[in-house]
């Protein structure tokens, strides 16, 4: 046998490199960036950063526009995680036991994943016209109240979570639908012979048993909730007001109208730790408990 | 429910076929009887949207080739060698599962000016291209081919190339194309990324296009714009229904958990 040249030991080393610069690149650089700099003040107008400690985050907690951005970016997030989740678990039984049009139930749940974002906030756009959408004229004929939708503070936050779920449900329902297949049929066939009800069935066995999905779909969608940047920047820029602003948004504005690179920098490493933190909260807290599959 | 969920793709394909002075007039909800394409025409004559559609498909297999081109080894390597500090560098790729690239826009912007590479189309693909998710996906599948596999390809005078390009890829393949496609679908969607990395329309993609239309014919009528979103959604929902199963079982899979 040849000798080769190069000691087999750096070959796994080498099967990294290309894809370890890039990450070294455009991850783990970008977030030491964001550190540091958010120790600076550092606008685009003034040419030099200059050191101000914990300026940046001083600034931050007195800013009464930062905590609406962070409670609207709970709202957000309580409020399209856990319906969404809910509808999702629901429909997903509900194909997995329908005998025909399994396909066009499918498609017409999960399309609304596949289209840009940027194409559903057009559609939605129309649909929320006060006047003219498709919402308020059948609330209309039904002689319900006509909200002003996106235009008005009170429900422009409401109207993006509700897009948002009509976006992301089919996602979670074939998520959920693939946990499915793999619970033990067995135990459907006990609970039919002891006489167990549809809701009772489900309640005692997929629920407890489909946990894992849950926890994924859990942290999937807990990663959407902080990217929700399109909709709002095409839909309502953030208001009326900071109505329906959230904290990536607001690091947009920061950085790209008011050229603050220091305040970005300190909102987006504020960004990071909440991200981190949350989903390891959560695997800390649900990962054990979850029940895995008996098989 | 489902009737519901169908609703908004009902209305943009309607709208987007109807002259602007007709669709509030009677029902808007009933199709038009002729097919009118002179919103098409405003569409394209007002913007430049066939360009918007090559620069997209240009970013879309680039990030998609260059991120298979890195992830497979990557994925080889955590799945089948054995390294100091594998575990360390595995953590690595993992934790970028968890931090989506939107939340670093500020630095990357930084990075790509000093690299010169603002309103360029590469500018749009390199930060996309190392995805942890596609070498953990990966690696999971590879991990799973047994062992003798591999002496008996190492007997028979394979290297770790040759093994992984004959044996283990086609292997992998149907995750290969999962990853594939939810990566093309996740990637056709980009919208702030593009939007702060470029500025000029000669490299603009759909998207970005999309919006800048509404900005520049505000007060323009409802079906020039749904023709226009009518056009940068069909090419991904007519891949949609053309591999629907495929599409289907690719995303039911992207969650597998290893």
């Amino acid at each position: 046998m040849k000798k080769k040249y190069r000691s087999p030991r750096f070959k796994p080393y080498l099967f990294l490199l290309p894809s370890l610069i890039f990450l070294m690149i455009f991850t783990y650089f970008p977030i030491a960036y964001s550190f540091f700099y958010s120790f600076f003040n550092y606008s685009m107008y003034t040419r030099k950063p200059i050191f101000c400690g914990l300026g940046n985050y001083v600034k931050m907690i007195h800013d009464p526009i930062f905590w609406q951005v962070v409670y609207n970016n709970v709202l957000y997030g309580a409020f399209t995680i856990f319906p969404t989740m809910f509808l999702a678990l629901i429909l997903a039984i509900l194909i997995d036991e329908v005998k025909s049009l399994k396909g066009f139930y499918q498609i017409g749940i999960f399309y609304p994943t596949v289209i840009p974002m940027t194409a559903a906030a057009m559609v939605w756009m129309f649909m929320y016209d006060p006047s003219l959408g498709i919402i308020n004229q059948f609330l209309g004929l039904l002689h319900l109240p006509q909200p002003g939708w996106l235009g008005d503070s009170k429900t422009s936050l409401l109207s993006l979570i509700i897009m948002a779920i009509w976006k992301n449900l089919g996602y979670y329902m074939l998520l959920y639908l693939a946990g499915l297949q793999l619970l033990p049929k067995e135990l459907y066939e006990v609970a039919d012979i002891e006489g167990a009800g549809w809701f009772r069935k489900h309640y005692y066995i997929t629920f407890p048993l489909i946990s894992p999905t849950t926890l994924f779909i859990f942290i999937v969608s807990l990663i959407q909730s902080f990217k929700a940047f399109t909709q709002v920047y095409l839909m309502t820029q953030g208001g009326p007001g900071y109505s329906s602003s959230v904290l990536i948004f607001y690091i947009y504005e920061n950085a790209f109208r008011y050229w603050d690179i220091g305040m970005a920098s300190a909102l987006t490493s504020v960004m990071i730790l909440s991200l981190l933190f949350l989903v390891l909260l959560i695997f800390g807290v649900f990962g054990k408990k979850v029940t895995y599959s008996l098989v | 429910m489902t009737v519901v969920t169908l609703i908004p793709l009902y209305l943009i394909i309607i709208m987007a076929f109807k002259p602007g002075n007709v669709i509030f007039h009677g029902n808007y909800l009933l199709p038009s009887l002729k097919l009118f394409l002179g919103n098409f025409k405003v569409v394209f004559e007002s913007a430049p949207f066939f360009t918007y559609l090559v620069n997209t498909v240009i970013v879309v297999s680039g990030i998609l080739i260059l991120q298979l081109v890195l992830i497979i080894p990557a994925a080889y390597a955590f799945a089948r060698m054995k390294f100091k500090g594998s575990g360390i560098l595995f953590i690595l790729y993992v934790i970028q599962i968890m931090l989506p690239l939107e939340a670093l826009i500020v630095p990357n912007y930084m990075i790509i000016r000093k690299f010169g590479l603002i309103d360029t189309r590469i500018s749009m693909i390199l930060p996309f291209i190392a995805s942890g998710y596609g070498t953990f996906l990966l690696r999971q599948v590879f991990k799973q081919i047994p062992q003798e596999l591999e002496d008996a390809a190492i007997i028979d005078g394979c290297n770790h190339l040759k093994f992984l390009w004959y044996i283990l890829i086609p292997l992998a393949r149907p995750t290969i194309v999962a990853f594939s496609i939810v990566s093309i679908v996740t990637h056709w969607q980009d919208y702030l990324w593009p939007l702060i990395a470029t500025n000029s329309p000669e490299v603009r993609t759909l998207t970005i296009g999309l919006g800048m239309f509404v900005q520049q014919e505000s007060g323009a009528d409802w079906g020039v714009l749904m023709a226009a979103t009518l056009f940068i959604s069909a090419p991904i929902l007519v891949l949609f229904l053309a591999l629907q199963r495929t599409f289907i079982r690719s995303f039911m899979t992207s969650g597998m958990k290893g």
